[in-house]
């Protein structure tokens, strides 16, 4: 398992556009893509896990990443947050 | 024969035809647990409905785009697990696990603290209407199988209801729940048919293909009515569709009076909806762009991004004059992501530009946003709620300040973009000569001009009669104001509702007003008032 910390910067969080977005760049990873919120775990692979979580801009989270292609699935994802999500 | 009364009409207009009684089939879930040899067989009944509700997303969604995200949700694994945890660990059957997962995540999102996503709720609940549906092979209702004239009576219509909405067919809607900011009022607003929500019992007060008589705008339902009732309604329909095609063959004629001034007719605006809806009574700008709903409806103060992407497309929408009020909160309006103190008199408080004022950053994303928007219509900046000299140049100062920085960094705006202020305060009035000087145009916003002349709480019922705007001292600080604006050769406009007021025109124009400006509603009445003046 290999994981990383994120913060989201984009500016109404991770909310109803950014959250299909990053479901979709998760979505064709092999991989399990959790996000580690505090005590919450949430799967980035669902629109709906991410929506309900209702991660705020500025929050701290770990994305933590298992599985065969793990490496490429944790840089996606990271790189999916950090450029905003196509906000 | 019954009447039904509601307070709030949600769209105008009458109608008189048949109910066409828009009511889902039972999809309540079969109860039972199954044993562990059919869970193979419970969960390929599952791929089945799965399989059809997705392709019927995918046809809706090349039609409208919401069902796209329907279509996402649909096909969310997290939905999928949670489905088949249940069947599998549950022993639940799959019509109980489909119910009770879309239930679990239209609550999550019901008690979100957020309007956008409190709606989610509704699109989750409408995908599970599918399955179920797709499960236990009923049909669901169809508004597009609609082939006569009819009024729909349902208990509420979700977006996957009104996009099939066809106006030729559906003459009125009426709703058991709702509220008239929900979608149907919204859509049905947009469509121009007659529609009331909120109208309790109505679904066990009317039967399938029963005439009903409604009256929208006064707020009234006839349930059987008797021959008498369907003549009056008739006749009243038609007087009202009179009167509308005798106001829209007006909408051509531009607002010129008798004696040849031509008048400035505005819409006040609240989002760039509103605008749409506006346009088709022919407006000559918008007057009043309220901009404080980007602020309420939100949940952070909106960036300068968000604003911006807002601004545009107003502007682009109605590029002959878009005029935006800088934020006016305080008051009675407050925003639910920061806490304001507690005043012992809010009107008198820290509201509107002396808040804007006192937060710069958050004041400069505004004018910067505003000034971007800029290059793509005719924006004008519109300062509330001004007192002194001071605040006018200070306001006037920082968009000099933000002009500077976009001309830096290469960014397009108009040069020359119009400031003006809305004549509100007492002050403002007795210093409307020196003003006038400074401001680009006026704009005079009557609520509270007249509560703050007067001294009467506008919200106080026990006053309320003291609250008007015919009150000989508030049309002589009008009329002040409109001189002091033409003496510098500046437009004088007003926004507050005495601009929308059918009695108010004649004596407006007297006065000499330049630019009125209302809700759209208002828009066709006051044209025709302008050019019958005698």
């Amino acid at each position: 398992m290999v994981s990383q910390k994120v913060t989201v910067t984009n500016p109404t969080g991770i909310h109803a556009r950014p959250a299909s977005n990053l479901a979709k760049v998760a979505g064709p990873f092999k991989s399990q893509v959790i996000l580690v919120v505090g005590e919450k775990r949430v799967q980035a692979k669902s629109v709906l896990n991410l929506m309900a979580a209702a991660i705020k801009t500025g929050t701290e989270l770990v994305v933590e990443c298992d599985g065969e292609d793990e490496e490429a699935a944790l840089k996606a994802v990271v790189e999916a947050i950090e450029s905003g999500l196509g906000e | 024969m019954e009447q039904i009364y509601v307070e709030k009409t949600a769209s105008r207009g009458i109608a008189v035809a048949p109910v066409y009684l828009y009511l889902e089939p039972d999809l309540t879930p079969d109860g039972e647990k199954i044993p562990d040899t059919e869970v193979q067989a419970e969960l390929e009944k599952f791929a089945a409905a799965k399989n059809t509700v997705i392709n019927e997303l995918k046809q809706l969604a090349e039609k409208n785009e919401i069902f796209a995200a329907h279509l996402e949700i649909a096909d969310d694994f997290m939905l999928q697990d949670s489905v088949e945890n249940k069947v599998k660990g549950e022993l639940k059957n799959i019509q109980l696990a489909v119910s009770e997962t879309i239930d679990e995540f239209a609550v999550i999102f019901d008690s979100m603290d957020d309007a956008y996503m409190k709606e989610r709720a509704a699109d989750v609940k409408d995908i599970g209407k599918r399955f179920m549906a797709a499960l236990k092979g009923v049909k669901l209702p169809d508004l597009g199988g609609i082939t006569e004239p009819s009024v729909v009576v349902a208990r509420d219509m979700y977006p996957s209801d009104t996009v099939k909405i066809d106006t030729a067919f559906v003459k009125g809607i009426l709703t058991e729940e709702g509220g008239v900011t929900s979608h149907v009022s919204i859509i049905a607003k947009s469509m121009g048919i007659p529609t009331l929500v909120g109208v309790k019992g109505i679904l066990s007060k009317v039967q399938d293909g029963e005439t009903v008589c409604m009256d929208a705008g006064a707020g009234c339902v006839v349930v059987q009515p008797d021959a008498e009732n369907v003549r009056i309604y008739q006749e009243k329909k038609e007087a009202y569709e009179a009167e509308r095609a005798r106001l829209e063959s007006l909408r051509g004629t531009p607002a010129v009076t008798k004696d040849g001034k031509r008048i400035y007719l505005c819409a006040n605006v609240g989002n760039v909806q509103d605008i749409k809806n506006a346009l088709p009574m022919n407006i000559d700008g918008v007057g009043l762009f309220r901009s404080e709903f980007l602020y309420m409806q939100n949940t952070h103060f909106p960036t300068e991004e968000e604003q911006y992407t807002v601004y545009k497309e107003a502007a682009e929408l109605i590029p002959s004059e878009l005029t935006i009020r800088t934020l006016d909160i305080g008051g009675d309006k407050e925003l639910s992501y920061y806490e304001f103190e507690k005043e012992e008199n809010p009107f008198l408080g820290w509201r509107a530009i002396r808040i804007s004022l006192d937060m710069k950053d958050m004041f400069k994303a505004q004018l910067r946003a505003i000034l971007r928007a800029s290059a793509f219509g005719h924006v004008r900046i519109m300062f509330p709620m001004i007192i002194s000299l001071d605040e006018l140049r200070d306001a006037k100062a920082l968009v000099e300040e933000c002009k500077q920085e976009l001309r830096a960094e290469g960014v397009a705006f108009d040069e020359e973009i119009e400031m003006g202020m809305m004549i509100e305060t007492p002050a403002s009035v007795i210093l409307a000569e020196e003003f006038a000087r400074e401001a680009d145009f006026f704009s005079i916003g009557t609520n509270d001009l007249t509560q703050y002349i007067l001294a009467v709480d506008r919200g106080n019922k026990k006053i309320a009669k003291k609250y008007d705007y015919f009150n000989p001292a508030v049309v002589k600080a009008i009329g002040r104001v409109i001189e002091a604006g033409h003496k510098e050769g500046i437009k004088v406009g007003m926004c507050g509702e005495m601009a929308g007021d059918q009695k108010a025109v004649e004596l407006l124009l007297d006065l000499g007003l330049d630019e009125f400006s209302m809700s759209a509603g208002s828009v066709d009445y006051v044209r025709e008032q302008i050019l019958n003046r005698k």
